[in-house]
């Protein structure tokens, strides 16, 4: 089997243009994919803003139509029910301290294995990474019976230690291997100077790892604000309910009035897209660095 | 575990004016006609196991604070929401709606509400979800309460579970698919079809008329499987069908339900185009603007079809299966659901009997009818809604309670209606009865 | 595993080249992740394996050992299992061959730096930063076969035959939501491959053009072989990912038409959570995580036979 006949195989018209030294019709198969993709990206979510604004008569007559007279009626219903504020500060909250304390504990870990070196850090970065390859729903049956007998179903505080428990695996792994490329010198540089642990951890090793952090912090914040098992397991009181939840529920009480949800779903995502747009090259390495754990 | 009863309510007594008027109401006629059914529908085996529910306190003079109503209807949330408003300028106790889609609340209500954290009043539907929630011990025994007395006899009395009056079933529907009358006329049909052939007439009519005959919301099974009330209705071989299917008495695969699944096929040529998919809100919304002739689901959605902007005159064209000439068992399908009861692990149980105490009252559950178009079972109810009063001659008619809700298990009950969906998208009714029939193997 | 720490604590220290004692504040460091991580995901990860030997329903106080039983009916007596099984694996193959491909061929599209680039690869990324329910109700929007985007798009472009029930038709839904997580994650997958594509030296394409190679010869034997490194990341991200697409079908399909994109995961939620078979449900969540493992394993032995041992 030549090169040649597996090419002509493969790809039929490609090496012919390629052979031409590139005529502009050549990027066709590639604009096109892209202008295709665009548009698969692009519409549903133009549509859904477009939505959020209108009735649902006008949006079943033409979801693509601009909104006539675009009206703020489906977020001040939405507001009017009582729970979106009430959601949107729980899922703040939430957030914000488990993406903290996570962030604390792991470096906090990752620091010492990365410091205690040999194989007793070997043992102990793969005791932590084993976290990673549990699936949720194996941990969740008894995670419930554990966090029910804790009395810490229903509560915000709950929800918090499960997001900790369950993402600093990832956290440490990711935070480990950054560690682990410090130059030693600096430590031991440190530490004829007297340096103390904390010192070591507080004054260089965070201060150097300020990227990794951050990429890790968005990830965390990612995962803990779009959330949904825990929330879905462990909370029955609508008033304890974060974002996703309550969305969720959304969908009962407005049964599928479209409309008022797409300003759910608009209200739920801002603040995510207002962090997208100012921190994007935060976001594409954080979300990235979780991806490449694996 | 109750604090001491408070035998005075805080609430004023009704002037009995509106119960005298209401003894020759609808209610009573659809009572009496129903009530063989009824009590057979309860004469079931009990699934036992349970301990005795515990007695659910009065509504006491003490009763404040806030009460959380769990329920499914998320159509009737602002007349509740002014019934509770009266209701809590009255007692000074506050009410605080939680809404579950009825697909989820029907799967999920027992675990949410099992703590007490929703749900000190809540509600169940028939069949299933009551006897899950009387094994769960959810529900407080009603049977001493004053209130009870509000109520038609046999209307509640699928409220009751081993003897105890564990809810107060407070809606009454009629599950058969509603009608366009003005586009049947336009079709040339002037009358609700009787017999089978009547019925496949007026879908080639309505057909011919350019309009979707029948708007199926496939892809929404609490809605959808409505329909399976009136189809089975008059091609059992008696009542209990379904109940017997669960005990193994009758089966998936007996003629009388495969006869059933080839009239459903045959119907199902006349829904929507991928109807398989359809939600129920985009089904309502064709039924609403006319350009669908049937909406195969109940009474309950009469409110929404309002709202949405249909203006049409409505009937009921419950799916007659009977042939021509031959006098069908039932004309028709009620039931009696929504059922209200007490938590036992309510955080203020007090309140929640108050609240329901003042929704048994005949004239806020005559609010609830005119603002929701349901018909309720408090005894004395005057109605002012136009729909209820048109639809009140369903009243005197042999009517089925909804056998839908004789199944107690909810895999079975799945199985058996998913059938509907298998004959409709190509599978032979043979087929899709032996693959019900195997999946309700399973379970027995 | 107690016995392994005790020896390499002992061996390790003296042999490495600094000798120090185990300082207590680097213990320390260890302790509240070690213990909220064992106590909420290693210990409960065990008792799995203990619950799923019960017949326990989660309410009651008391409950019995069945052994093997629940094993037992899960392998002979359970269709609904066996089909979320077959759908996880078709939901799983799907999204990782689609998934893979698609972010690969917009990795390349992508790769130079121009300012459309830029913006489209913001744009594709998008979706990622999306909670799970809200792209479920953007898509069960358009999957409405009467109101929906996608029927009235292909009405509007002549392709109205094509239309579709979508979600309610049962053969095909879990390919439809296939393509939902496919459209939620290809972007952030297409970024790794832009990463692993900056790293390729150009030298190798220059030296490739050299020999005459065309476009198609220079992906297949320069990009292709040198991205392995990204592919495997993309490939196994991408398959943990698809097995935890729970949040996407709990808020769409929740399963549904008669189980037909019920995968393992919400299967599992299901069996424990709604019909309180919390013991039936361990022994489907243990099959379910044997299941992932066996998968990863196939993929390390397909990833090293692949690259002949090479890359690590």
């Amino acid at each position: 089997m030549s090169t040649s006949t597996e090419t002509t195989a493969a790809s039929p018209t490609a090496p012919r243009r390629a052979r031409r030294r590139r005529p502009d019709w050549s990027e066709l198969p590639r604009g096109a994919l892209l202008a295709v993709y665009a548009l698969l990206i692009a519409v549903p979510l133009v549509v859904v803003l477009l939505t959020a604004f209108k009735t649902s008569s006008q949006m079943y007559e033409n979801p693509f139509a601009l909104p006539a007279t675009p009206s703020l009626a489906n977020f001040a219903e939405l507001w009017a029910g009582g729970r979106i504020g009430t959601s949107f500060l729980n899922s703040v909250i939430v957030t914000a301290v488990s993406v903290t304390v996570t962030l604390l504990v792991s470096s906090w870990a990752a620091f010492s294995i990365s410091r205690i070196g040999g194989r007793l850090g070997t043992f102990l970065y793969l005791f932590f990474s084993l976290g990673l390859a549990v699936p949720a729903q194996v941990a969740m049956i008894p995670q419930y019976v554990i966090f029910d007998q804790l009395g810490l179903t229903n509560s915000l505080l709950g929800l918090i230690l499960i997001n900790i428990a369950v993402t600093c695996s990832v956290a440490i792994f990711i935070l480990t291997g950054f560690f682990r490329t410090l130059p030693q010198e600096l430590f031991e540089a440190a530490q004829i100077d007297g340096a103390g642990t904390w010192q070591l951890y507080w004054r260089i090793a965070l201060p150097l790892s300020t990227p990794s952090l951050a990429a890790v912090a968005i990830f965390l914040f990612v995962m803990h604000w779009n959330d949904l098992l825990y929330p879905l397991l462990f909370i029955t009181d609508p008033d304890l309910a974060t974002l996703p939840k309550a969305l969720l529920d959304f969908k009962g009480e407005y049964t599928t009035n479209y409309p008022v949800l797409f300003a759910g779903v608009i209200i739920a995502s801002i603040p995510m897209i207002v962090a997208y747009v100012f921190l994007q090259r935060w976001f594409v390495a954080g979300i990235t660095a979780g991806a490449v754990r694996g | 575990m109750n604090s001491p009863r408070s035998l005075r309510s805080t609430l004023p007594v009704r002037s009995p004016r509106a119960t005298a008027v209401g003894r020759r109401s609808l209610l009573t006629a659809v009572g009496v006609g129903g009530a063989g059914a009824v009590l057979a529908a309860c004469g079931g085996p009990g699934s036992g196991g349970s301990d005795e529910p515990a007695a659910a306190p009065e509504p006491g003079g003490e009763a404040s604070g806030t009460v959380n109503f769990y329920h499914w209807r998320s159509e009737d949330k602002t007349v509740l929401e002014e019934l509770a408003s009266a209701f809590t300028e009255q007692s000074g106790v506050t009410i605080e709606q939680t809404i579950d889609p009825s697909e989820q609340y029907q799967s999920t209500a027992a675990q949410k509400a099992r703590g007490g954290d929703i749900g000190d009043a809540l509600t169940a539907f028939r069949g299933t979800q009551l006897d899950q929630f009387a094994d769960l011990g959810i529900f407080t025994d009603l049977g001493d309460a004053s209130y009870v007395g509000n109520y038609e006899e046999n209307l509640i009395s699928p409220g009751r579970h081993e003897g105890a009056q564990l809810g107060l079933p407070y809606q009454l529907i009629f599950n058969m698919p509603l009608l366009n009358t003005e586009l049947a006329e336009q079709a040339g049909v002037s009358e609700v079809p009787g017999d089978w052939d009547a019925y496949l007439d007026l879908m080639d009519k309505l057909k011919g008329l350019g309009v979707t005959p029948i708007a199926w919301p496939g892809n929404d099974p609490a809605n959808a499987f409505q329909i399976i009330n009136s189809m089975a209705m008059n091609a059992g071989p008696d009542d209990q069908m379904f109940a017997k299917i669960e005990t193994g008495e009758n089966k998936a695969t007996d003629d009388w339900w495969i006869d059933a699944l080839a009239k459903f096929q045959e119907l199902s040529s006349y829904f929507q185009d991928n109807f398989s998919g359809s939600g129920v809100d985009g089904v309502l919304s064709l039924f609403s603007q006319g350009e669908a002739a049937m909406l195969p689901t109940g009474s309950y959605q009469i409110g929404q079809v309002r709202e949405a902007g249909g203006e049409f005159p409505l009937e009921f064209a419950p799916m007659m299966t009977n042939a021509a000439g031959e006098e069908p068992a039932f004309e028709g399908i009620f039931n009696s659901t929504f059922i209200l009861g007490i938590n036992s692990a309510a955080q203020n149980p007090e309140g929640a009997a108050a609240w329901i105490e003042h929704l048994s009252d005949p004239v806020n559950a005559a609010a609830y009818g005119d603002g929701t178009s349901q018909h309720v079972t408090v005894k004395g109810v005057e109605y002012q809604n136009e729909d209820l009063k048109a639809l009140a001659p369903w009243a005197s008619k042999r009517t089925l309670l909804a056998p839908r809700f004789q199944f107690l298990n909810l895999d079975i009950r799945s199985a058996i209606e998913n059938s509907l969906i298998a004959v409709a998208t190509g599978s032979t009714p043979e087929q899709a009865a032996e693959e019900a029939q195997k999946l309700v193997e399973e379970q027995l | 595993m107690a016995q392994g720490v005790t020896a390499s604590r002992a061996a390790a220290p003296p042999r490495r080249r600094r000798r120090r004692r185990l300082d207590p504040v680097l213990l320390a460091f260890l302790v509240p992740a070690a213990v909220l991580y064992l106590w909420f995901v290693l210990w409960p990860t065990l008792q799995a394996f203990q619950y799923s030997l019960t017949d326990w329903d989660g309410l009651s106080a008391s409950f019995g050992w069945v052994g093997p039983d629940n094993y037992e009916k899960l392998a002979t007596g359970d269709s609904v299992f066996r089909k979320a099984f077959g759908n996880s694996l078709k939901f799983m193959l799907t999204v990782v061959i689609g998934q893979t491909v698609l972010s690969l061929a917009l990795a390349v599209a992508l790769l130079r730096s121009t300012r459309i680039s830029i913006f489209l690869r913001a744009l594709f990324f998008f979706p990622t930063v999306l909670s799970s329910v809200s792209v479920a109700f953007i898509w069960s929007f358009v999957y409405d076969p009467t109101f929906g985007l996608a029927n009235r798009l292909l009405a509007v472009v002549g392709l109205g035959s094509w239309q579709q029930p979508w979600l309610g038709d049962q053969d095909m839904a879990i390919y439809y939501l296939a393509i939902v997580q496919i459209w939620f994650h290809a972007g952030q997958l297409m970024v790794v491959y832009i990463a692993g594509l900056q790293q390729i030296p150009q030298d190798l394409y220059d030296a490739a053009a050299l020999d005459g190679a065309g476009r198609w010869q220079k992906f297949r034997f320069v990009t292709f072989p040198l991205l392995q490194p990204s592919t495997v990341i993309v490939v196994a991200y991408t398959t943990i990912q698809s097995f935890k697409a729970f949040d996407l079908i709990i808020a769409s399909t929740g399963g549904g038409p008669n189980h037909a994109t019920e995968i393992l995961a919400t299967l599992i939620y299901t069996t424990a959570f709604r019909n309180f078979e919390m013991g039936y449900a361990a022994a489907q969540s243990v099959i379910f995580m044997v299941l992932i493992a066996a998968i990863t394993i196939l993929q390390r032995k397909a990833v090293s036979l692949a690259s002949g041992g090479s890359d690590r």
